[in-house]
């Protein structure tokens, strides 16, 4: 079983290279610049930016999911993909925070503005910060891993403001995907996007897995400690 | 009410000299940094960001796996030489 699995994640790591090699290719060879308003060059940021915050959602939810299902019913394989998913959301929320404000510095002139989609990005990514900090610095008991499912749980709840945001209050923020077909004017621009969101999955997937399984060896760690202990193995 | 803006004359404009002794205001004198440079700063940032996470990933994994087999060991001796300690 492990050598399946072993196999499927290497099957896995492979996709994901060749789709990012390729994505990368046809950012750069094949998809036109856009209007300078836009950031011009620097709007092939886009092509990163946005898959990236989808995934920060795709872990997000996942994070939710699996924090509610370990509300429910607490095994270590749920509290180690609610850990995983808000690690995961951490670091591609990161990257969102990271690469926006040097498109916007372009497009707007800052790298910086209080434009709603900007501020609820930036709260959402904190929440999930707070989530990673919480199991980090205060214990791996059955109370602090069920506060911290609590809190990804709450903290999945803000995704849909971002999304909405713009909507909602306006701001800034482009709104080129669209329910009637976005503005992307160019067949390539949007091939280019498909293939982000592609590549993006892949990656997610394949961090979810890696971050799922640090978990579980680390509570396997946990639990060997304790038996170890309770027979006098190891010191406490 | 506003003070209405003396034009600048073009051969105020073109006189380099005229550089040191005053600054005109300009409409839409637009954004100059480098968009590849941004463009090349973006790109590091979030590949940086993914290697350093799958860096820390693997490398963490790998003192977990070690931790555990130390474990397994010291549980499996039954105590004597294979006490691990914290």
């Amino acid at each position: 079983m492990t050598g399946t699995k072993d196999k499927l994640f290497y099957a896995l790591l492979a996709a994901t290279a060749a789709i990012f090699t390729y994505l990368i290719g046809y950012i750069f060879l094949v998809t036109p610049l856009a209007q300078l308003q836009a950031g011009g060059l620097a709007q092939k940021i886009f092509y990163f930016h946005v898959p990236a915050a989808y995934a920060m959602y795709l872990c997000g939810a996942v994070c939710c999911i699996a924090s509610a299902m370990y509300l429910y019913n607490p095994t270590d394989a749920r509290d180690a993909a609610a850990r995983a998913g808000a690690d995961c959301a951490v670091i591609f929320g990161a990257m969102v925070l990271g690469s926006g404000p040097l498109w916007a510095k372009k497009a707007w002139g800052v790298y910086w503005t209080w434009d709603p989609r900007l501020t609820t990005t930036l709260l959402s990514v904190l929440v999930f910060v707070s989530v990673v900090m919480l199991r980090a610095f205060a214990g791996n008991g059955e109370a602090e891993r069920k506060f911290a499912s609590a809190l990804g749980v709450l903290g999945t709840v803000t995704l849909p403001i971002i999304h909405y945001a713009v909507v909602m209050w306006g701001g800034n923020h482009p709104t080129v995907i669209t329910k009637t077909g976005g503005g992307l004017r160019h067949p390539a621009m949007t091939h280019a996007l498909l293939v982000g969101f592609v590549a993006m999955t892949l990656l997610a997937g394949l961090l979810l897995w890696c971050r799922t399984r640090l978990s579980l060896s680390l509570s396997r760690v946990a639990r060997l400690e304790e038996q170890a202990i309770a027979t006098g193995q190891i010191d406490y | 009410m506003t003070q209405a803006q003396p034009e600048p004359t073009s051969a105020t404009l073109a006189d380099p000299n005229s550089r040191s002794t005053e600054f005109v205001a300009v409409q839409g004198g637009g954004e100059t940094t480098s968009a590849a440079s941004l463009l090349i700063a973006a790109y590091l940032v979030m590949w940086g960001l993914l290697f350093a996470f799958v860096l820390l990933s693997w490398r963490r994994q790998a003192r977990v796996e070690t931790r555990i087999a130390e474990l397994e060991k010291a549980i499996a001796a039954g105590g004597g030489d294979g006490r691990a300690g914290q």
